[in-house]
């Protein structure tokens, strides 16, 4: 039997560790210079690579957390800390956040995601205990006016106006976790941890299903606008066609982000990390002083 | 942290371990596996020559690809009305009972189900192509007895025809998306090689955009619809080993306590495609009336 790996993989080589291609491939599609990490050959640990993904939940947790109830995190009753006492980054969002929902059905699912994205945080919280980061700074204010501005669609934007732009700021960080957790997985060396990473991947695939779909309901005016953003994250992530937006494509609808052949995209922490800082080498964007932890 | 290394490094990977619950015949090496996972790890009982058969990605991969089969047959035959081609569908295939397209009224909910069926042709393809000469074929499948038969064990009714309207399709698809999703969560834990999970766990994302799909519909229709689709949902929770949440506004994740989507073993997967939940060996039965095909067809407890 063939493997997959050629296809999927980047610069996978024979006899060369996963982890090591991977870091290879992800330099090399985003046209960087190997890191000082990895020039130094420090291998991406595990605690790397959740540490990575605690800071994107805690992006999302507040996302939704102040769109249905108007309180942060950490406001909730959350900890923002990190597992070794440092203290948590500041959220920088507009006042009176909170939604005004019509729609039952969407008020709830806002309920339940938010609630999922809370679970996830403490979850790693948990998992990586005294190395857990601290949440970094945080904002949802200038982050979604830029990239509305990069994505064409106006100079600002506020995901929390009313339904539709909540759906779609939702939109702009789904599908990116889904990418985030399937390049991550290829990168975890302990199984079990593989195992809750994958459960968490599905997670963000049921999110980003039910956004997408909700956003194909809400009509051709939302359905351009998260193309427009789906156009947006390929370009920052310097591939430019690992991204697909929600509409029709030959008489079949595109709720589903993934390639020609049904399996969704992949993205390398570094295209991850362009993404959410909304192009910006260092921070910017979502996380305007960068994320906490190695990888950053 | 510390604790979850620990329990990899002692030596017991979920891999071999899942492998030893699904796969051994008898329940004493899992009971052994079981134990070493628990105690201090090293397994000092009397060396007896593993009879574990190595799972290997292809079988795995098989597995999949027999459930993609099942969905592609469903979803095609719903759509357009006939399945797949000879040329997809491998040498000496089985027959399919059934399945007819559906009456949509609604174009938005044809066009869902267009992306899902081109989506599942797609699964198919890339899985035979994978595998090249170690796929197998699909094996005989039954979309008419097995929905009726589901429909009598769920309580719904001694008929159900998810062919019959565009509402009672969605009810259909429900019955497979979110056992698609457990089912290659569980299967990731056996693949080896990088690639072949890397595919897995895309392919179970791309289930997991259509389990969300189907369940958020599913809402929005309400009414008895949501009902079948929750009496389905309990059919499968007692064959598969639980892992399902009712369907509702604020329950369109089927996942645990900690948001993690549900997976599933095999042996719990084949259950529920088999329609059988009674413990213990199951070959054949349900959407797959002969079993399936490849090395992993029938439960071991």
């Amino acid at each position: 039997m063939e493997t997959i790996s050629k296809d999927l993989l980047t610069g996978e080589r024979k006899g060369m560790g996963r982890r090591a291609a991977m870091l290879l491939g992800g330099a090399a599609l985003a046209g960087m210079t190997m890191s000082r990490r990895a020039s130094a050959q420090a291998a991406v640990t595990d605690t790397d690579i959740l540490n990575f993904a605690l800071n994107l939940e805690f992006l999302e947790a507040q996302f939704y957390t102040l769109a249905t109830t108007g309180q942060t995190i950490d406001q909730a009753g959350l900890s923002i800390a990190g597992g070794g006492g440092a203290g948590g980054g500041t959220v920088t969002v507009k006042a009176n956040p909170m939604v005004t929902f019509s729609t039952p059905l969407l008020q709830q699912f806002a309920m339940e995601t938010a609630q999922d994205e809370q679970n996830h945080v403490a979850f790693l919280q948990k998992a990586l205990g005294a190395s857990a980061v601290a949440m970094p700074n945080i904002d949802l204010m200038n982050s979604f006016n830029a990239l509305a501005s990069a994505a064409g669609l106006g100079a600002s934007f506020d995901p929390f106006a009313s339904e539709t732009n909540f759906l779609l700021g939702a939109f702009i960080f789904e599908d990116v976790g889904v990418t985030a957790y399937l390049g991550a997985a290829g990168l975890i060396s302990t199984a079990a941890y593989l195992d809750k990473a994958a459960g968490i991947l599905a997670v963000e695939a049921y999110h980003a299903g039910s956004i997408r779909l909700r956003i194909f309901q809400a009509g051709s005016a939302a359905e351009s606008a998260a193309t427009s953003i789906a156009t947006a994250r390929a370009s920052l992530d310097g591939t430019s066609n690992d991204d697909i937006g929600v509409g029709l494509s030959n008489g079949a609808a595109t709720i589903v982000d993934a390639d020609s052949n049904a399996i969704a995209f992949s993205r390398t922490t570094a295209q991850v990390l362009k993404v959410v800082y909304g192009g910006g080498s260092t921070g910017g964007a979502f996380f305007p002083n960068g994320l906490n932890g190695t990888i950053k | 942290m510390e604790k979850l290394h620990e329990f990899a490094r002692r030596a017991v990977s979920r891999r071999n371990f899942l492998a030893g619950l699904g796969y051994t015949a008898g329940t004493a090496a899992a009971v052994t596996l079981a134990a070493g996972c628990g105690s201090s790890g090293t397994m000092t009982t009397t060396p007896t020559p593993p009879t574990t058969p190595t799972i290997t990605d292809a079988d795995v991969l098989n597995f999949a690809l027999n459930l993609e089969y099942l969905e592609a047959e469903f979803y095609l035959r719903a759509v357009t009305g006939s399945g797949l081609s000879d040329a997809d569908a491998g040498t000496g295939a089985g027959a399919v009972t059934g399945g007819a397209q559906v009456p949509f009224k609604t174009t938005a909910l044809q066009q869902y189900a267009m992306e899902i069926a081109n989506d599942e042709l797609a699964h198919v393809r890339f899985l035979r192509k994978a595998l090249g000469t170690a796929a197998v074929s699909r094996p005989a499948i039954d979309l008419t007895n097995s929905f009726n038969a589901a429909a009598t064990a769920a309580g719904i009714g001694s008929m159900f025809n998810p062919f019959a309207d565009e509402s009672s399709f969605v009810v259909g698809a429900f019955t497979f998306e979110d056992v698609g999703v457990t089912a290659y969560h569980g299967g990731a834990g056996l693949l080896t090689d990088k690639g072949n999970l890397a595919a897995a766990a895309g392919i179970m994302a791309t289930e997991a955009y259509h389990a969300a799909e189907i369940r958020t519909l599913l809402t929005q229709l309400g009414g008895n619809y949501l009902t079948y689709a929750n009496q389905i949902s309990g059919l499968r929770a007692a064959a598969g080993g639980g892992a399902e949440v009712t369907v509702a506004g604020n329950t369109i994740v089927a996942a645990d306590s900690n948001s993690i989507a549900f997976d599933r073993t095999t042996d719990q997967v084949l259950h529920i495609v088999y329609l059988n939940a009674t413990p213990g060996v199951v070959k054949s039965g349900g959407f797959f009336p002969q079993g399936m095909n490849g090395t992993i067809s029938a439960s071991a407890s």
